[in-house]
């Protein structure tokens, strides 16, 4: 009988909690999400709109603003649609869109790094559904492939970066030291530096949680090694590769790198090589912007960039980084499709999708845009002929991230003293057995 | 505790200066990281990241300060926060006192099982929980809400209040309660005006740990908010946390600029903490 | 208040107060009443935490899918792999070390600090005001502040010391994991403290004067005192405080998340970080729920000792 008086008073207290957090949820929102941001006029949120809503990555400090600027554009442009565009840092977005998509609240279009897993559960639609033809046949083909599982694209991609040597002209020039093609140079020059002087990091590697995997691409690639095969078999153990890796730990153990590469990511490698404390280093084609924020142009170093070293005459490969844009299946209606497209249409039409890219120093997907963008910037043309050529992360494949946690914790593992044939052998087994 | 009215001995001048010599050292290892904070806010980014770096500025640009209100919506995230960690402290009390009266001054079944319940509530990380916090949160319509972080945060904080509250009123006499209910008044008025004004100090200290909790709590309300213009300020700072750099000086300028209604708050309600328990109703 | 050897009375929780109505009426309110008194409380955490809690059993149990779709039982695979995995007993080793060291060091010096403060003197409040900063400061940030302190090529604490002329050139302050876990345990005891601190004054402050002025007259000394009249007084609060920093400390994810998230090779995870990096950057949400549940259960086993002790102590201020 009481138990009986508890759980009725208690339960009402439950729809006395549920109706004021409701009331409040539903008010407090209401009356701040449509003028969320500041500056935008949309009048009021009538129902009969179609709702967008975007998660998009935060490139650099400019991002939040451009697509804030983008959604006021767009919105006032597109009557009977509410784009909301949430910007996201890379810190956080892991976390931030596997918490939606497990709530089962996936936004709609999503602009990040991978899409195998998302894919791999059947939360994405076909890319041709949702993109126009017109912008379809905008993108290089060479970057579309990178989204290709079972025959179909998934994903559209957003922008590119390439990686290539940058070194301190001053620095080598002082040491004596010839800017280095092969790994023997590397070395010669690593040391001469040293020589010079011995406060200077000669080479700076991140092997970090944050960007490890890029380490690991850069030299084993560059020894004529990958992470698959032709037909896409998982091949982490190759001879090229450990030898590869043997070669990168060589450089650390013998102390041409920065301190501590497990936990210096390539932010502090930027800030040690914009202020002479390192000479060279592997790096994005932003970096350049990135070294002369906030300084005067006469402070800024003197740099160069070239190829990656290789090892002895194998071909040199530029690392290429790609994102994408992905759209959730939803259950949209054909008015919502339509409305994806107007979206997407709007972003790649080419002025804008320049200053996109341009804007955080990045290189267009599109042809068009590169165009736009070669002709824009000379320095800029030589890296849209880069990119072009570069290699790709195995993006596509479903084990990817087992495989970029697996390669950053073999190369921890080989700094703490740990054998790299091992640990790669061990990795193998793993992934593939 | 050697404050006897003795004639000054020389052993208490020498303790004095040791309380005093201690004081100092605490207060400065506390306050070196802050030192630190205060001058890289100060410096620009060149100067952060010279060679031959200096401790103190070599031109102080307070500018950062101001930088950050325009680079940010500063003011938003400010008051964003204080009604997150205001509305949840309310919260947490108007739900945490109750049931530590109770545990204190009634016998009822289940009552180890309850505080058993309590401590077990908290044994989740919040990150552990995220996936089925924001399950819940949008079945009742409150993700990318300040009501949504407001329970969670007195939710999260319901172990603490009820477990110091529960001290506290056991650790005060029941007898002028029981005095005030000869006099007429009802369990409920005998609790407002007779116990919580002598439980005061754990009052106030309970509320400043509430306070601060949810002031500093980061992954729930990160995961929760996605409008820009509701966050708090833990997650809107993040803004100088970027993907190509991080902005040292204006982290850090905001960072120091939460602190301080933070120490403001604590300073106001500090002297109840004192004075609270003056005199009588303590159970001995 | 008049005993001078204060050892509690045990508390006679109140006998309820006569009430104005019909017996029967009275007796059902009164047995009903208690439940009234906790039924917010219990609301306010069934629905924002038990839930949760209930999800994360449910996909510890399931075979989940990258993005956490769930695909029914599988047999604890998720349990059998995290406990199969190579660092998985580092890490639990790892979150041991960090929670002892954190808590005991944290206690024991927040306990003298709070001593310290209860002192009247100069300036008290400003220097209690202090204590708080490192509290009310974000955790992420702290973190920050102290990766960037003992950086080695542009941390404070290298200049300071070249500066000061202590040391001659910069110093690696994190050559090994083990210095940089180090490292993180010191920021964790730095915030830690400014709580236990707090949680005991609370308790010190509501100990009436006229204990120890009566066991001065007695001729006791100070650590007489201390261990018959403060301890025993301060002993609930203290309790809670370290019950509570257990849990707190041994699930606490920003401190070392920010400074190395676990890196190299897992040697400064603990559970909650190396969970983090299962369920977010793994893509393994199954694991990482399995890694939660075993957290707790291990949590759980600390606890019900705990209870059982307090119980057949037949104490009542646990």
């Amino acid at each position: 009988m009481k138990k009986i008086l508890a759980t009725v008073l208690a339960s009402a207290m439950v729809l006395a909690l549920a109706a004021c957090g409701g009331g409040g949820g539903t008010s407090t929102p209401a009356n701040s999400t449509p003028g969320s941001n500041p500056g935008t006029s949309t009048p009021s949120n009538s129902g009969d709109k179609i709702a967008i809503s975007v998660i998009a990555a935060e490139y650099g400090q400019k991002t939040k603003d451009w697509w804030a600027g983008f959604q006021n554009d767009f919105n006032s442009t597109h009557d009977n649609i509410d784009l909301t565009v949430e910007v996201v840092s890379w810190n956080d977005i892991y976390a931030v869109v596997n918490t939606r998509i497990g709530g089962n609240n996936a936004p709609d279009i999503l602009n990040i790094d991978v899409f195998a897993d998302f894919q791999a559960d059947d939360l994405l639609l076909p890319a041709q559904e949702y993109v126009s033809e017109e912008t379809y046949a905008k993108f290089y083909d060479a970057f579309l492939e990178q989204s290709v599982v079972d025959g179909t694209v998934w994903a559209v991609p957003d922008l590119a970066s390439a990686r290539a040597l940058y070194y301190n002209v001053d620095i080598l020039e002082a040491a004596g030291a010839q800017v280095p093609t092969t790994w023997d140079e590397l070395v010669e020059t690593c040391k001469k530096i040293q020589a010079y002087d011995s406060s200077i990091y000669p080479w700076g590697i991140d092997m970090t949680t944050d960007e490890g995997q890029a380490a690991f691409a850069y030299y084993i690639w560059n020894n004529g090694g990958d992470f698959t095969d032709a037909s896409g078999n998982w091949t982490l153990n190759s001879d090229e590769n450990v030898e590869a890796i043997e070669f990168a730990i060589s450089l650390v153990k013998d102390g041409y790198t920065n301190t501590d590469p497990a936990n210096e990511t390539r932010y502090k490698l930027q800030d040690l090589f914009g202020n002479s404390q390192l000479a060279m280093m592997i790096g994005p084609n932003s970096i350049p912007t990135y070294i002369a924020v906030d300084k005067d142009p006469s402070e800024v170093i003197n740099y160069g960039t070239a190829s990656i070293p290789t090892n002895d005459g194998k071909p040199s490969v530029s690392a290429g980084v790609m994102d994408r844009f992905m759209c959730f299946d939803n259950g949209h209606s054909a008015e919502k499709i339509e409305a994806i497209k107007e979206f997407f249409d709007f972003f790649y039409e080419d002025t804008r999708y320049s200053e996109w890219v341009l804007m955080e120093d990045f290189l267009p997907a599109t042809k068009t845009g590169g165009e736009i963008a070669a002709a824009a910037d000379e320095r800029m043309a030589a890296w849209v002929e880069i990119v072009g050529s570069c290699k790709f992360y195995p993006t596509a494949q479903a084990k990817w991230n087992d495989v970029k946690q697996g390669v950053i914790n073999v190369e921890q593992q080989a700094l703490l003293g740990g054998n790299v044939k091992e640990l790669l052998d061990n990795l193998q087994s793993e992934i593939a057995g | 505790m050697t404050q006897t009215k003795k004639p000054v001995s020389m052993k208490k001048v020498i303790l004095r200066l040791l309380l005093y010599f201690v004081v100092l050292d605490v207060c400065i290892i506390t306050l070196y990281p802050y030192f630190s904070m205060l001058c890289t806010a100060l410096k620009s980014r060149t100067e952060i990241f010279s060679a031959n770096g200096t401790i103190l500025p070599i031109h102080a640009l307070w500018s950062n300060f101001i930088d950050i209100w325009s680079r940010a919506p500063m003011a938003k995230y400010l008051m964003n926060s204080v009604l997150i960690a205001g509305g949840s402290t309310l919260i947490a009390m108007l739900c945490g006192i109750p049931a530590a009266y109770a545990l204190a001054r009634m016998k009822f079944k289940g009552q180890t099982a309850f505080l058993g319940f309590v401590i077990v509530s908290q044994m989740f990380a919040p990150v552990v929980l995220l996936v089925g916090i924001y399950q819940v949160m949008l079945s009742m319509g409150l993700t990318d809400s300040i009501w949504g972080l407001i329970f969670i945060n007195a939710a999260f904080n319901q172990a603490f209040t009820i477990w110091l509250l529960r001290g506290t009123f056991m650790g005060i006499s029941a007898d002028m309660e029981q005095a005030a209910t000869i006099d007429g008044c009802n369990r409920v008025q005998s609790m407002l005006r007779v116990l919580l004004p002598v439980a005061a100090p754990g009052i106030v200290t309970t509320l400043i740990f509430i306070f601060i909790n949810a002031w500093n709590e980061y992954t729930v309300a990160l995961c929760l908010i996605s409008t820009d213009t509701l966050k708090p300020l833990t997650v809107g700072i993040n803004t100088f946390n970027g993907y190509n750099m991080i902005e040292w000086q204006y982290l850090f300028a905001a960072s120091i600029f939460a602190i301080i209604p933070v120490v403001i708050l604590f300073m106001c309600i500090e002297k109840n903490l004192v004075s609270g328990l003056a005199s009588g109703g303590v159970k001995g | 208040m008049n005993a001078a050897a204060p050892k509690q009375s045990k508390s006679t929780p109140a006998k309820t107060a006569p009430v104005k109505s019909t017996p029967a009426r009275g007796r059902t309110l009164r047995r009903v009443e208690p439940y009234i008194w906790i039924a917010p409380s219990i609301i306010l955490m069934g629905i924002f935490i038990l839930a949760p809690i209930f999800s994360v059993f449910q996909r510890s149990l399931n075979d989940v899918s990258r993005t956490g779709k769930l695909k029914g039982f599988n047999n604890f695979a998720n349990f059998t792999n995290v406990l199969k995995s190579s660092a998985f007993s580092m890490v639990l080793k790892n979150t041991i070390v960090w929670t002892i060291a954190v808590v005991v060091i944290s206690t024991v010096l927040g306990f003298m600090l709070a001593l310290v403060l209860n002192n009247e003197f100069r300036g008290r409040k400003v220097a209690r005001a202090i204590v708080v900063f490192p509290w009310a400061t974000t955790l992420v940030v702290q973190a920050s502040a102290w990766n960037f302190i003992i950086d080695k090529d542009y941390g404070t604490l290298n200049t300071l010391l070249l500066k000061l002329g202590i040391i001659q050139q910069s110093v690696n302050w994190t050559p090994t994991p083990a210095a940089y876990f180090t490292w993180e345990i010191a920021c964790g005891i730095f915030v830690t403290i400014p709580f236990v601190t707090f949680c005991v004054l609370s308790g010190l402050q509501s100990i009436d004067a006229s204990y120890y002025e009566a066991a001065t007259v007695d001729g006791a000394g100070y650590f007489q005192k201390l261990f018959n009249i403060t301890l025993p007084l301060v002993k609930s609060s203290l309790t809670v405080s370290t019950v509570l920093n257990i849990i707190y400390v041994f699930n606490s994810f920003p401190i070392i998340w920010t400074m190395t998230k676990g890196d190299p090779a897992n040697t400064t995870d603990t559970l909650v970080t190396y969970l983090y990096k299962l369920a977010f950057y793994n893509s393994k949400p199954g694991e990482a729920a399995a890694v939660s549940v075993i957290g707790f259960i291990i949590l759980l086993m600390c606890a019900s000792v705990y209870m059982i002790y307090t119980l057949r102590k037949g104490d009542d201020d646990l």
